[in-house]
C-alpha cells in the first residue's frame, strides 16, 4: 500500500464528540494509521509493552547471563534471543492467565463441565480490582472535563470508605435499606471531604491541586485516629483496625460465596456509574455547563454559566463517586478497614488520575482504562508468583502506556499514523479561573 | 525521511508479531521449568521485603532455609493493601506452595480463611494466633518480647549515669508495647532488688498483666514507623529530660534516635529492636548498648525447614528466652562483667519462671 493511496482518504475529524463511523471502502491499512483515540491507545500499549520487555530483559539476571555469554563467542546470540524470549513470554503470559483466562483450564471446564470458579478467578479478580478504580476514575475524569484538577480524590475515597463502613459496622438495619445507606453514606462522606476544597476554589479562589493534594494527608491522619480510637476500632483489638461490615452491609459476591469469586455486585454499582456519568457529561444540561466551562471558561462566563456553581458542584460528584469508590473497595473485598486503606501503592485515587488520562476522561474510555490497569496489576501479581519478576514491572507497563498515550506525536510518529493531532492531543484546560 | 519513518513503522509491527509470538511459544517452557522442589512462601504485609522489620526478617528465614536445605525454592508476594491478602495467598495456594507463610495480625482474617478452605494446605504465620477450625496445618509464630524487654530494662537501668532512661514506640499496637511494659518490669526489677532510683520515661503501665493479644498503658508513640525527623526530636526531648539511654520500639524510626545520640554528645546510647542494631545499622554500633531482639528469622526458618522434612508441628509456638526466640544481644557499649552476671540471673529466673516480667509485681519506679 502506497503513502500516495492512503493520503487520498479525507483526514479524520477530531472525534473527541462523535467520532464518524470508518467508511467500509477505507483499507484496513487506513484504518490502523488513523488517528483514533482507540488506535492510539492500543499502540500506546505495545510500547508499553515493548518497554516492559526491554526492562524483564535487563534485569532478569538469566537472560542477562545469556547475553554476557556473546561477548565470549558469537554463537550465544541465538541462546540469548531464546533465553530472552522465553523470560519475557512467561512474564507476560503470567500476566494475561492471571488476570484473563487461562486457555488450558477454560478448555479443561468447557469440555468437562468442571473446575469453573478456578478458571474464572482471574477475571472475577480484574473486575474486583477495576471495580472501585473505575468508580473513582469517572469522578476525576468529570472534573478533568471541567477543567479541575481533582488530585484529591484519594483522601476522598479514604473518608468515604470510613463513613460508610461506620454506617454499616455500626448500626444494625436489614440489608436492603442497610446496603443502600452505607453506599449513601460513603458518597456523602466523599463529598463532604471534597465540598471544602470546591468551596475554597470557588469562593476565594484557592488553588483545588494544592488545597485537595493537602487533603490527602489531613484524610490519612483522620483514618489513623478513626481506626485507633474507640467506637470504631474493632473491639478487642489494639491494633489499627476498625470495625467489620455486618453482612447486611457488604456487597455480596455475584456467584455466591461458595463459589470463592470476589467478584461483587460492585460491578452493578460501578455500571450504573458509568451510566449516570455518560448521562450527566452527554445528555444533560449540567453536564453540558460542565463541558462549556472546561472548553472555554471565558465563553462559559459570558452565556450566562455560574462558574462558582459549577466548581462547587463539579467537586461534589467527583467527592462523592470518589467516597463511593472506597466504601466499594471495603464491602467487596476486605470487609473492614485498616490503617493501611489506600495507602501507597493501593492509593486508587492517584491511579484514578492516569486512568482518567488514558480514558480520555470519557465514561466508556474510561471503563477499558480501568479493566486494563485492573488486568495489569492482577496479572502482575500472577507473573511474580509464577515467574519471580516482580509486581513492580506491572507498574512500570502502566506507566509506560500513560506516557506514551500523553505523548501521542511520538506514537504516531514510531507508527506512522496520519490525521490531525487535535484529535489524539489530550484537552484538559489548565487555566485558572473562576476567581 | 519517508524511508526512516516506513522503517520505523515495520519495525513497530514486528514488535508486534514478536510479541505475540514470544507469548505463544513460552507457554511451553514454563511448564517444563517447573521442577519437584519443596516450595517455601512468604506473602508479605504492605512493608515489603526491604523493610528491616519482620516481613525481611520472614524472607530472610526463608532464604535460610533455602541455605540449609538445598531442596527448598522460595518465592514472596508483597501485599500493597489489605485487600491483596486473600489473592495473594490464593495464588500461591494454586501455585502448589509446600508451605505459605504470612506476616502481622493484619492477614489474620485472610489467613483463617484460606486455612480453612484449604485444610491440607500447610501455614505459618508471624506475630498472630488465627482461630482456624481443623488445627493440623498451622502454626502461630508469636513471640514473648516482654522477656527480652525486661532484660534491656535491666541492661538500661545498670547502664544508666543520669539515673533516667526512655522508651518510646511507633504506635500502640500490643507487639510494640509488649516491649516497652517487659522494659518497664525490668528497670523496677533493677531499683526493688538492687536498690536503685531509676525512672522510665515514655511508658506508664496499665493495670493488670500484658499479653500477645492486649497491653494497656499509657507512653510516647510516634504514630508511624517511618517518621525518623519524629524519632529524633522526641529522643532529644527524652535527652532533655535527663535520660541517657532511649529504647525505640519503631522499626526504622529509631534511626532518629541514632541521630539524636549522636547529636547529644557522649555518654548517650540508643537501645536496638527486633534484630541486631550492631549488624543492620553496623556503622553506628558504638551508640547501641544492645538489641532486644525477635527471633522472627529462626523460627520462620525452622517452620520451613519442619514442612520440608515433613515433621511440621501445626499449633502454637511461642519465642521466649528459653528458645532464642526473644533475646538480648549486647552492642557496641562496654558493659560491665557483674552487670552482665547480674542479667544471665535474672534471664535464668525469668526461664526458670521464679521472676515476673509484670510490671505491676514491683513498685512503681520513683517520680
Amino acid at each position: 500500500m502506497s503513502d500516495a493511496a492512503t493520503s487520498k482518504a479525507p483526514p479524520e475529524e477530531a472525534p473527541t464528540e462523535n467520532p464518524p463511523r470508518p467508511a467500509l471502502y477505507r483499507s484496513l491499512w487506513a484504518r490502523y494509521t488513523s488517528t483514533s483515540p482507540i488506535i492510539v491507545a492500543l499502540y500506546a500499549l505495545t510500547l508499553g509493552l515493548v518497554f516492559g520487555a526491554i526492562i524483564i530483559i535487563v534485569t532478569t539476571p538469566a537472560v542477562l547471563d545469556a547475553w554476557r555469554e556473546i561477548f565470549r563467542h558469537w554463537d550465544a546470540l541465538p541462546h540469548a534471543l531464546n533465553v530472552s524470549f522465553n523470560n519475557v513470554g512467561a512474564a507476560y503470559r503470567a500476566i494475561f492467565t492471571g488476570s484473563v483466562i487461562d486457555p488450558q483450564g477454560f478448555w479443561h471446564s468447557l469440555t468437562t463441565g468442571q473446575n469453573w470458579p478456578n478458571t474464572l478467578t482471574p477475571l472475577s479478580e480484574t473486575l474486583t480490582y477495576a471495580t472501585p478504580l473505575l468508580i473513582v476514575s469517572v469522578g476525576v475524569g468529570i472534573a478533568f472535563q471541567t477543567g479541575l484538577f481533582n488530585i484529591g480524590a484519594n483522601g476522598q475515597a479514604v473518608i468515604g470508605g470510613v463513613a460508610g463502613t461506620v454506617v454499616g459496622s455500626m448500626v444494625r438495619l436489614p440489608t436492603f435499606i442497610h446496603l443502600p445507606m452505607a453506599l449513601v453514606g460513603g458518597i456523602l462522606g466523599g463529598m463532604l471531604c471534597a465540598a471544602v476544597p470546591g468551596l475554597l476554589k470557588a469562593y476565594t479562589g484557592a488553588h483545588e491541586v494544592i488545597v485537595t493534594l493537602m487533603f490527602n494527608y489531613v484524610t490519612y491522619a483522620f483514618l489513623l485516629y478513626a481506626v485507633l480510637s474507640t467506637p470504631f476500632q474493632q473491639p478487642g483489638q489494639q491494633n489499627d483496625i476498625g470495625r467489620t461490615l455486618y453482612p447486611s452491609a457488604i456487597l455480596a459476591p455475584l456467584f455466591g460465596t461458595k463459589s470463592g469469586l470476589r467478584v461483587s455486585y460492585g460491578v452493578v454499582v460501578a455500571g450504573a456509574v458509568v451510566l449516570f456519568a455518560w448521562w450527566l457529561l452527554d445528555r444533560s444540561s449540567l453536564g453540558f455547563d460542565f463541558r462549556v466551562t472546561g472548553a472555554n471558561p471565558s465563553a462559559a462566563r459570558a452565556s450566562g454559566i455560574s462558574a462558582k456553581s459549577v466548581i462547587v458542584i463539579v467537586f461534589l460528584i467527583s467527592g462523592g463517586l470518589a467516597g463511593l469508590a472506597g466504601f466499594v473497595q471495603v464491602a467487596s473485598t476486605t470487609h473492614y478497614i485498616d490503617g493501611g486503606f489506600l495507602i501507597g501503592n493501593a492509593g486508587i485515587g492517584f491511579t484514578a488520575i492516569t486512568v482518567a488520562l488514558l480514558g480520555r476522561n470519557r465514561p466508556v474510555g474510561i471503563l477499558w482504562a480501568s479493566l486494563l490497569f485492573a488486568a495489569l496489576s492482577v496479572g502482575g501479581r500472577n507473573m511474580q508468583a509464577a515467574t519471580g519478576i516482580p509486581l513492580d514491572l506491572a507498574t512500570v507497563i502502566q506507566s509506560a502506556v500513560v506516557l506514551f498515550v500523553a505523548t501521542p506525536i511520538l506514537v504516531k510518529e514510531i507508527f506512522h499514523l496520519r490525521g490531525t493531532s487535535q484529535a489524539s492531543t489530550l484537552k484538559i484546560s489548565t487555566n485558572v479561573w473562576g476567581s | 525521511m519517508e524511508s526512516v519513518r516506513r522503517l520505523v513503522t515495520v519495525l513497530g509491527t514486528a514488535a508486534l508479531i514478536l510479541g505475540t509470538l514470544t507469548v505463544s511459544v513460552a507457554s511451553t517452557t514454563v511448564a517444563a521449568s517447573a521442577s519437584s522442589k519443596f516450595k517455601a512462601c512468604v506473602v508479605t504485609d504492605t512493608g515489603g521485603i526491604n523493610d528491616k522489620s519482620f516481613n525481611e526478617s520472614a524472607w530472610d528465614g526463608l532464604k535460610d532455609a533455602k541455605k540449609q536445605d538445598s531442596n527448598i525454592s522460595v518465592q514472596y508476594l508483597s501485599s500493597t493493601s489489605s485487600s491483596d491478602y486473600a489473592p495473594n495467598i490464593n495464588s500461591f495456594i494454586s501455585k502448589g506452595c509446600g508451605i505459605i507463610v504470612t506476616v502481622g495480625f493484619l492477614m489474620d482474617a485472610a489467613t483463617a480463611a484460606a486455612a480453612n478452605a484449604h485444610p491440607s494446605q500447610k501455614f505459618a504465620i508471624v506475630d498472630d494466633a488465627p482461630v482456624v477450625k481443623t488445627g493440623t496445618h498451622v502454626e502461630a509464630l508469636q513471640y514473648e518480647t516482654d522477656q527480652g524487654g525486661f532484660l534491656g530494662g535491666i541492661l538500661a537501668a545498670g547502664m544508666t549515669k543520669t539515673g533516667t532512661v526512655a522508651t518510646y514506640g511507633g504506635q500502640n499496637f500490643s507487639a510494640v508495647t509488649l516491649y516497652m511494659n517487659g522494659f518497664v518490669a525490668g528497670v523496677r526489677y533493677y531499683d526493688k532488688t538492687w536498690h536503685k532510683k531509676v525512672k522510665v520515661l515514655g511508658w506508664t503501665p496499665g493495670k493488670g498483666t500484658c499479653s500477645l493479644a492486649a497491653c494497656s498503658g499509657k507512653g510516647t508513640f510516634i504514630g508511624n514507623f517511618t517518621d525518623q525527623t519524629a524519632g529524633k526530636t522526641d529522643t532529644t526531648t527524652f535527652f532533655s529530660e535527663n535520660a541517657d539511654i532511649v529504647f525505640p520500639v519503631a522499626g526504622s524510626v529509631g534511626l532518629g534516635s541514632v541521630v539524636a545520640a549522636k547529636g547529644a554528645g557522649a555518654g548517650h546510647y540508643v537501645m536496638w529492636v527486633d534484630s541486631n542494631g550492631c549488624l543492620s545499622d553496623a556503622s553506628d554500633c558504638k551508640y547501641f548498648v544492645g538489641t532486644v531482639a525477635k527471633g522472627v528469622e529462626p523460627s520462620v526458618e525452622a517452620a520451613v525447614l519442619s514442612a520440608a522434612k515433613g515433621t511440621f508441628k501445626a499449633g502454637s509456638y511461642i519465642g521466649t528466652l528459653a528458645n532464642n526466640g526473644t533475646q538480648l544481644e549486647y552492642g557496641g557499649v562496654t558493659i560491665p562483667t557483674s552487670l552482665k552476671s547480674k542479667i544471665a540471673t535474672v534471664k535464668a529466673g525469668i526461664i526458670a519462671g521464679t521472676i515476673s516480667v509484670n510490671p505491676n509485681s514491683y513498685p512503681p519506679t520513683p517520680k
